[in-house]
């Protein structure tokens, strides 16, 4: 069997038959994370940081892309670059902190110096190395990534030139990062400091999948619905948003192309309450800027994906996560608590309580996902027997166009609808499709070569 | 140079120190219930995030946390949800074994006793064969109350802050 052939037998997606299957070996086959490393995540946009995190000249961050060592800088004129973090004298990492401001990074190993700009302005003791001359005029810059764009301030790279324009990869799904964005009176995201890491030992797509399903709530998170419930008993929930009563109460989702998805839903009454909540004089405010419907979808639980490694929950606080495989069965989380610029004191307290509250290893509720995936992925390694995991939803759908995108003034390529305990799945779809054509050009474009 | 103490504050420093092993003891003993009486009703629990190679948060109303809770109730909430046997992270709970050590003592005003003290947790999850270890530094601030010294306070400043999987009270 050819290296094509089982790469299209990973995803069995057949519309017309109403089936959908993702191959068990697609989560436990070494040489399959291989080959999304290469072909996925170093070869699609990734979200790399926020501009809010560089403020000043000569800020910097380090991060990775797949297994890659980024450096964010802001130079002295205010521009941000994105290039690789390694010396072009023998590769060592240049910026070995997580962040910070420095006009130079100098290269610890030979004492190369490198400005906020990119641009190598020391080659230590050059006129005694007896170069060649071909290397006094060569380009000893700092490598840039092969694209580098911004959206409202989330900075994403990418290290194939072969992508289409964010605005385009992102496409519809803007919407829904504006609708977090434009809860900032000025417009713009922050993340709460302090970044916090974590690890388990399964599966990329587990995160992945799991940030698109409703479906696992109840059952996966009953510890923590009786705790919700409970705080709502003693009065100690706070305000909790509601809808108005036309609305019909359900759960959806919508997917874009490239593989991005949102999942939302619409209860009478949240389990959670809001930051934005918490300040009613400012969502007065708000709603004269952004209007009724843009208020309501922001009171509305939206849990956004962008593929392949991007998060933003926006629920009883907002989340933004990324995460990086280390192994095929182990992936490494980042977290932040994301946050408009410029909410209230009072709003700020609750979003950082309720994020600690939910999300994290050390919260009540991401601590049970993390032990699932590692069960998940313990499961995937029996052989025998497809998953019925990606096939709630197909029997009415997908739905190409829907009420709930029209007011938002959106087309998605799929939407779906249902009652609360709906519990989709077929806003996976998308996501594997997009893997699969990734992983499928790389080895129709090597067969050609 | 030693310094004299009266007899008083000798025994509180005592208490103090029994306090801190007694809580380690609860903690790996399961005994949460006796575990969250050893704290004030409003008691502070903190564990803070880091901010970058150096330094811990300092403010958790505009910093993230690990944990961070203000009353008895909110860690009893934690209680509650391990005792369910409705989290998995709980289905079964790894086997811990706190070790505390280097505790100094400092007497505040108002009776009140601080001790510093190195902590190491030692877990084992038996649902997946695997062993790490979390360490760090404890500050508890102890308050005379009924008789006895109870924790006003604690910081738990955690040194090996990238997390395997799960993070919860009886692992730090
Ligand atoms: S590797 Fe950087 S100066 Fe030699
Ligand atoms: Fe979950």
């Amino acid at each position: 069997m050819s290296i094509h052939a089982s790469i299209s037998d990973l995803v069995d997606d057949r519309p017309g038959d109403q089936a959908f299957h993702v191959a068990r070996r697609a989560f436990t086959d070494p040489l399959i994370l291989d080959l999304e490393l290469s072909h996925i995540f170093e070869s699609a946009w990734s979200f790399v940081g926020l501009t809010t995190q560089i403020p000043k000249p000569h800020d910097y961050i380090t991060t990775f892309i797949g297994r890659q060592p980024i450096l964010l800088m802001r130079d002295g004129q205010g521009h941000v670059g994105c290039f690789l973090n390694t010396c072009r004298h023998r590769a060592t990492i240049v910026c070995p902190f997580k962040r910070g401001r420095q006009k130079f990074h100098v290269c610890r190993y030979h004492g190369w110096a490198y400005d906020s700009a990119g641009k190598n302005t020391i080659v230590t003791e050059m006129d005694d190395g007896q170069y060649p001359p071909s290397f006094k005029d060569a380009d000893r810059n700092l490598l840039r990534v092969a694209r580098f764009e911004n959206y409202r301030g989330l900075l994403f790279a990418s290290l194939s030139a072969d992508v289409p324009p964010l605005s385009d990869y992102l496409g519809d799904a803007k919407a829904f990062i504006d609708l977090v964005a434009d809860q900032s009176p000025v417009g713009e995201l922050e993340f709460v400091p302090g970044e916090i890491t974590y690890t388990f030992d399964a599966n990329w797509k587990l995160q992945f999948e799991n940030g698109l399903d409703y479906y696992h709530f109840n059952s996966t998170h009953a510890s923590y619905v009786d705790i919700l419930n409970q705080r709502a008993k003693s009065g100690t929930s706070g305000p909790l948003p509601q809808e108005a009563p036309d609305e019909t109460e359900g759960q959806g989702s919508f997917s874009f192309d490239h593989g991005h998805a949102v999942n939302w839903s619409i209860k009478r009454q949240s389990r959670y309450g809001r930051p934005l909540v918490t300040d009613p004089a400012y969502l007065a405010e708000l709603k004269v800027r952004v209007g009724e419907t843009r208020i309501k979808w922001m009171l509305r639980q939206r849990n956004l994906t962008i593929f392949p490694n991007l998060q933003i929950i926006d629920i009883s606080s907002a989340q933004l996560r990324t995460w990086r495989p280390l192994a095929v069965d182990k992936t490494e989380m980042t977290s932040h608590c994301l946050a408009p610029v410029g909410e209230s004191a009072e709003a700020r307290r609750v979003r950082i309580r309720n994020y600690e509250d939910f999300f994290n290893p050390s919260g009540l509720a991401t601590s049970d996902d993390n032990v699932m995936y590692e069960f998940c992925q313990t499961g995937y390694e029996a052989r025998a027997g497809n998953t019925f995991g990606h096939l709630r939803g197909l029997a009415n759908g997908p739905i190409s166009s829907s009420g709930h995108a029209q007011e938002l003034g959106i087309s998605p390529v799929e939407s779906a609808f249902g009652k609360p305990a709906f519990g989709g799945e077929t806003n996976f779809h998308p996501g594997y499709r997009e893997w699969r054509r990734l992983l499928q050009r790389h080895v129709d474009g090597g067969a050609d070569a | 140079m030693l310094e004299r103490m009266s007899p008083d504050l000798a025994q509180r420093k005592q208490a103090a120190v029994t306090i801190l092993f007694l809580e380690a003891r609860y903690l790996d003993d399961k005994e949460w219930d006796s575990w969250a009486e050893l704290y004030e009703p409003d008691a502070e629990y903190w564990a803070p995030s880091w901010l970058d190679e150096y330094d811990t948060a300092d403010d958790p109303n505009t910093q993230v946390s690990f944990i961070y809770h203000d009353s008895r109730s909110q860690l009893q909430e934690r209680i509650s949800r391990i005792q369910s046997r409705k989290s998995i992270t709980a289905l079964p709970l790894p086997r811990t074994l706190h070790m505390i050590s280097n505790i100094t003592t400092s007497e505040e005003e108002d009776g009140l006793v601080v001790a510093r003290s190195n902590w190491t947790t030692h877990i084992f999850d038996p649902r997946v064969q695997k062993q790490y270890l979390h360490f760090g530094t404890y500050e508890h601030v102890l308050k005379p109350s009924d008789g006895r010294l109870r924790i006003a306070r604690k910081k738990i400043i955690i040194m090996n802050d990238r997390i395997p999987s799960i993070l919860d009270f009886y692992s730090i």
